[in-house]
């Protein structure tokens, strides 16, 4: 052991300082090389939005059919009222913007062309964890850049973010919880609570303290309903009372890991509140989201939705696209 | 020509692991050359992600988290200094399924930024091979397993992808990219092997900084036995004596000491004791002044003791947390 701990130390002596050169690292220009063979998938079937007063690429659309039909995200769309669309090497003015979905924040978009190549979307692609995939990095006019990445955690669902809420302030005085402040517009407000009110029981739980009450809005949906019963002026009277995701009630709060992530410049302002996702880890900012992700045999595995941060991105998995598309033409 | 090499090492008997892992063909390219190529990177990883997976854990302590991973079937598990804070913490460490196990601190090294945890229930637990013979090279593809932003059961531990992009002695750099949460989890060459341990990040996504396991191996005994190694900036050694609890007391006719003075706003007073009650024990002890005094010599600022006290009739008992002296 004395030995080989020896060893160890001059190797360390030895590679002390040595840097691998960038074009060599993960996204290193080598490595997209390497990728060319996908780049093809991405080439054919992603479209490239640009600002039509700036000339910059602002996001990319998956091209879901052969007459010009390109999906998108939706809410960053809507943050560029003038703008034109490239797929492959072609330009196309004037796109109709159809509809918009809010569940999945995806906008259906019509560009007037014919013979373009849709991707397949489903069945479902099985994606182990380590799995390569591949998305449109940064923009070239007539070139889709690829950007590598892997799948990098569980297929769920991504509830709104930050938990929800009932919309009161609390006060907490000798096991007595009390409703300091109601907040405008907040479930508490809408089913009546009143400032004052003192909190007796919540769901079948008696309230002692605050942490009662946290813990019973713990693992809820916004959309659910609690149970409270109240006491004001001697008499005892029973809510239902709404949840609210604490985003839509307050904003959101930044965390260190937000900052960490660039933060407004870098994240997609929505990130939350998908019924299904496929995570990866490919670096994404919120101007790269919208197009296709494929493996390395061109299977399509889905639209990239959310630079979440620095380590996560999400794209809505292929096989629930056609339902979403399907939405969408109806309106 | 790797090959024999690594075959001439186990032969001399030097290891103590029977086997050896082959080195992928992929690492001593420039660059994958072809899809093929990123393919066998993709299958060398899956290979040996479910067994790293499940010897990856989440660190709670307070209200932070952080990750770590089991080395050994008894529970020896490896981290970062700035996770555990300080030598002998409780902290709750979270298996992926959710299974939560009770762990101590034992040694760190505030300098590079390593620390080692003992898991305290009884094993055998799933644990992952240590490259102790730091094969891994500059360039070669590694893989990062973490807790990202904390214990998540839905989404399970997040795994990235990159290579070994910079080496020093007491720091190695990858590009596979880490976010609050990780720190303390596992990095591991294509064997499936542990390599380092994450420590922090530098200005661009890609930079993420590593403790090599070649620092842990330099400090292994001093860790174990729970030394507090060095006084650099990954964390701050507690003095012992320092903490304050801000209540001043005189030995009881009754037993016990009674409480003459409390410091406005000290840990005692919003601990909820009164001038007049009578302090019974202090960490199980009876209470005398020599107990008190003792007690306190040994532990700081942010550590707690136990309190049991008398308050107009009522025996109360609290841990309280020491302060900083005003």
């Amino acid at each position: 052991m004395k030995l080989i701990l020896g060893l160890l130390i001059i190797t360390a002596v030895i590679t002390a300082g040595n840097t691998l050169p960038s074009e060599k690292r993960k996204m290193g220009p080598l490595i997209r090389e390497t990728l060319g063979p996908v780049q093809v998938s991405l080439q054919e079937s992603s479209a490239a939005f640009y600002n039509n007063e700036t000339s910059t690429s602002f996001l990319y659309g998956t091209v879901v059919s052969e007459d010009g039909l390109i999906l998108t995200k939706a809410s960053e769309l809507d943050l560029v009222k003038d703008f034109y669309v490239r797929v492959g090497k072609k330009k196309f003015r004037a796109p109709k913007v159809l509809a918009s979905d809010e569940t999945w924040d995806v906008a259906l978009v019509k560009i007037e062309a014919e013979g373009l190549k849709p991707v397949k979307m489903g069945p479902e692609v099985d994606l182990p964890h380590g799995t390569w995939v591949v998305s449109n990095g940064a923009a070239e006019r007539r070139f889709r850049r690829p950007r590598p990445g892997i799948i990098s955690a569980n297929k769920r669902e991504i509830p709104r973010g930050g938990g929800v809420a009932l919309g009161v302030a609390l006060k907490e005085e000798k096991e007595v919880v009390t409703i300091g402040e109601v907040t405008e517009d907040s479930g508490a407000e809408k089913s009546g609570l009143k400032k004052g009110d003192e909190i007796l029981e919540i769901g079948e739980t008696k309230v002692k303290n605050r942490k009662v009450i946290l813990e019973a809005l713990k693992d809820r949906k916004p959309g659910d309903t609690v149970k409270m019963k109240i006491k004001r002026e001697d008499k005892e009277l029973s809510f239902e009372v709404e949840l609210m995701a604490r985003i839509d009630l307050f904003g959101r709060k930044k965390t260190r890991n937000d900052q960490l992530s660039g933060g407004d410049m870098q994240q997609s302002e929505r990130r939350t509140g998908f019924p299904m996702v496929v995570q990866h880890e490919t670096m994404l900012t919120r101007n790269e989201v919208g197009g296709p992700v494929f493996t390395l045999n061109h299977e399509f595995v889905g639209m990239n939705i959310a630079a979440v941060n620095r380590v996560e991105a999400f794209a809505i998995p292929a096989e629930m696209l056609p339902a979403i598309l399907k939405d969408l033409q109806k309106e | 020509m790797k090959r024999s090499c690594i075959a001439a090492f186990a032969t001399l008997g030097f290891m103590a692991a029977p086997l050896l892992a082959d080195r992928p063909e992929f690492n001593d390219k420039e660059v994958p050359q072809t899809l093929d190529d990123l393919r066998e990177i993709q299958s060398a990883l899956q290979k040996n992600l479910e067994r790293t997976r499940a010897a990856t854990v989440c660190l709670q302590i307070g209200g932070s988290s952080g990750s770590a991973v089991i080395i050994s079937e008894d529970g020896l598990v490896l981290t970062a200094a700035h996770v555990t804070g300080k030598v002998g913490a409780e902290i709750d460490v979270v298996m992926e399924d959710g299974r939560k196990l009770k762990g101590k601190a034992l040694g760190l090294n505030s300098e590079t930024d390593s620390a080692m945890l003992q898991i305290l229930d009884e094993g055998p637990f799933p644990f992952v091979e240590v490259d102790l013979k730091d094969s891994t090279k500059l360039g070669d593809w590694v893989f990062s397993l973490g807790h990202s932003g904390g214990f998540d059961k839905e989404r399970g531990i997040n795994v990235r992808v990159g290579r070994l992009v910079r080496e020093a002695d007491t720091t190695i750099q990858s590009d596979c990219m880490l976010i609050g949460g990780d720190s303390g989890g596992p990095l591991f060459n294509m064997a499936g092997e542990l390599i380092g341990i994450h420590s922090r990040v530098g200005a661009s996504r890609e930079e993420s900084m590593h403790v090599p396991l070649r620092e842990f191996q330099a400090h292994w005994d001093e860790l174990k036995k729970g030394d507090f190694i060095g006084s650099g900036g990954f964390a701050k050694k507690v003095e012992p004596g320092s903490g304050f609890l801000g209540l001043i007391t005189e030995p009881s006719d009754e037993g016990g000491l009674k409480v003459t003075e409390l410091w406005p706003e000290g840990p005692a007073e919003k601990a909820g004791m009164k001038v007049g009650d009578r302090v019974l024990e202090v960490d199980g002890e009876a209470a005398t002044e020599e107990t008190l005094e003792a007690t306190l010599g040994k532990i700081g600022v942010g550590d707690s003791l136990k309190l049991k006290w008398v308050s107009e009739d009522k025996t109360l008992e609290e841990t309280i947390k020491l302060e900083k002296r005003p």
